[in-house]
């Protein structure tokens, strides 16, 4: 059981010239939520869409509860338990709310009656239960993004991963979201975030990895991090590290 | 709203049964056969555009060479039976199931395609079908296939006397396309097309295999239009290359689904209804001589409709929804 839930060895992923990771090796621990931060360009979304199953990377090996999961393709993926969302929506604009959640709810559960209640139950949990029948096209983009996570969760994944779930929203909406993603952990999920707007992401996050031009810069507790001279350096160039 | 849900699925199979039932004893009171013949093509196609619908529609694969699985249907059917006097319903089941075959085995490398590459494909690969026909000796190439008469006999499938077994055949057709489609919508298979349709990218994320879905939705839509291809073969008794494979069979599918509503259960049947007396008129009233009147009606209705009513007709039937304030 000591095993990491995800872990990913030495990978590297190289767009013709462009280094988008190098050798990043991470680990996300069971029950964990860890956010993926770091500047424009940093590699991230690869990583994250690595981890995803979206491509296979260039080289390394990526570890999912125990299993080498690097050939396997995302719907397979998904299958053991890695969900995602996106970070441009991706609903299914012609399809209700409810039906979005279904197709989520049909990875376990075969019978329609069962996945329909199911997906129920999750659209109820992420608090979209008055939109179920309303099409997804209709949604304002708040409820689209709770609409995403909604669905990743209807897979009942072991491992969420969130891809700027939180970005663009008011405050207000950000902090609701905020608190979905901690309910979410409390039912046992383990979260894996990447996300821009720092001070959302460090209060609700137990550890923080940094990327930098496609490596592992720093990784640690959230208050460790941003005070970190390397860390400040990266997002605000070397002016500023001096004072840190 | 799970209970909202199941009644909308009663209700609709409870109005298809009304309307089945009423379809049924209609020729009984139309006895003028040029009527009933327009009653049977309008059946038929209503049950090949709601087959079409299955893979273009609901999984969004637009396909304009469903001809080549009609062809292949009303080939193997003619063929089984003029060469080794095989009864045309074993033709009808060998039919549908190459058809299914041949479609998956297309669907290998075409359904690594996009969008508007796959329906060029799909365009490409029937006219070559049609080609082959042609060219083929065996099957009679160029001059086609006339079907022996051997008298009239369910168990043969020939009736010169009376058009009311085709009916009533076309009619269980169009019957069983629409439960099918029906049943299919509220299983694991509809949703998955559907979300394949919508973006598939996001349905491979939530597990759902898309390169078997299109499959799935190809298999199950040239079987039931194989099985259409059969029948016509057997309704019209002569079958050659052109007028079983040519272009103009894959769009006759594929309008009234997109007159009526593409993806949806009531689509093909509304549109079919409405087109294909509207074609069959036309072409005998004001046909002739003037060959492509009735085409000239076909596109004044499709244009008509992409500009009023873009997701089709049935969508005048659907309970009102509010608008999105946008």
């Amino acid at each position: 059981m000591s095993t990491p839930l995800l872990e990913t060895r030495g990978v590297w992923q190289r767009f013709g010239g462009l280094v988008a990771n190098s050798d990043v090796s991470i680990s996300v621990e069971r029950g964990e939520i860890v956010g993926l931060i770091g500047p424009n360009g940093a590699g991230k979304s690869t990583l994250f869409n690595l981890i995803a199953g979206v491509l296979p990377p260039t080289q390394g090996s990526i570890w999912f509860d125990g299993e080498d999961v690097t050939s396997l393709p995302a719907a397979e993926r998904c299958a053991r338990g890695v969900a995602r969302t996106f970070q441009v929506v991706k609903s299914f604009e012609t399809m209700t709310v409810i039906d979005n959640v279904i197709v989520g709810a049909l990875v376990r559960n075969t019978v329609m009656r069962v996945a329909r209640q199911k997906a129920n139950e999750v659209l109820d949990f992420c608090g979209l239960a008055g939109r179920a029948n309303v099409l997804a096209s209709d949604l304002v983009p708040s409820e689209k993004r709770r609409l995403e996570v909604a669905r990743a969760l209807a897979t009942e994944p072991k491992l969420l991963l969130l891809d700027e779930c939180l970005t663009g929203l008011t405050p207000l909406e950000a902090q609701t979201g905020v608190e979905l993603v901690r309910k979410v952990r409390d039912t046992g999920v383990t979260i894996l975030m990447v996300e821009h707007v720092m001070e959302i992401v460090m209060p609700l996050v137990d550890r923080a990895i940094v990327l930098d031009l496609g490596k592992v810069l720093v990784e640690g507790k959230p208050n460790d991090v941003v005070r970190d001279p390397k860390v400040i350096t990266a997002y605000l160039g070397d002016r500023h590290a001096v004072g840190a | 709203m799970d209970t909202d849900f199941a009644k909308r699925r009663r209700r609709d199979l409870i109005v298809a049964f009304c309307l089945a039932a009423i379809a049924a004893v209609v020729p009984l009171f139309v006895k003028d056969s040029y009527v009933q013949n327009i009653m049977v093509l309008t059946l038929m196609w209503a049950a090949l555009s709601q087959s079409w619908n299955i893979l273009s529609g609901y999984c969004g694969q637009i396909s304009l060479g469903h001809a080549l699985y009609f062809g292949i249907g009303a080939y193997t059917t003619t063929l089984l039976f003029t060469k080794f006097g095989v009864l045309p319903w074993f033709g009808m089941l060998g039919g549908g199931l190459i058809s299914a075959l041949i479609a998956m085995g297309l669907g290998y490398p075409c359904f690594r395609l996009r969008g508007h590459y796959f329906a060029i494909a799909t365009i490409v690969i029937a006219e070559i079908g049609l080609l082959l026909f042609h060219n083929w000796d065996w099957a009679g190439a160029a001059l086609g296939i006339e079907i022996p008469v051997r008298g009239d006999s369910w168990l043969k499938f020939q009736f010169a006397r009376s058009k009311l077994p085709y009916f009533y055949f076309a009619l269980a057709l169009a019957c069983v396309a629409w439960f099918v489609t029906w049943w299919l919508e509220d299983s694991k298979w509809g949703y998955w097309w559907r979300a394949v349709k919508d973006n598939p990218d996001a349905a491979e994320s939530l597990g759902v295999v898309v390169f078997n879905s299109k499959m799935g939705a190809a298999a199950v839509s040239a079987f039931l239009v194989a099985v259409g291809g059969s029948f016509y073969a057997q309704f019209v008794s002569y079958i050659d290359p052109e007028s079983i494979m040519g272009f103009h069979i894959s769009l006759l599918m594929a309008l009234p689904a997109v007159l009526g509503g593409i993806g949806t259960l009531w689509g093909p049947m509304l549109g079919a209804v409405i087109l294909i007396p509207v074609t069959e008129l036309t072409r005998s009233y004001a046909g002739g001589s003037g060959r492509g009147v009735d085409l000239i009606v076909y596109g004044g209705l499709i244009i008509a409709i992409s500009l009023a009513r873009p997701q089709g007709l049935v969508s005048l039937f659907a309970p009102k929804r509010k608008e999105a304030t946008r």
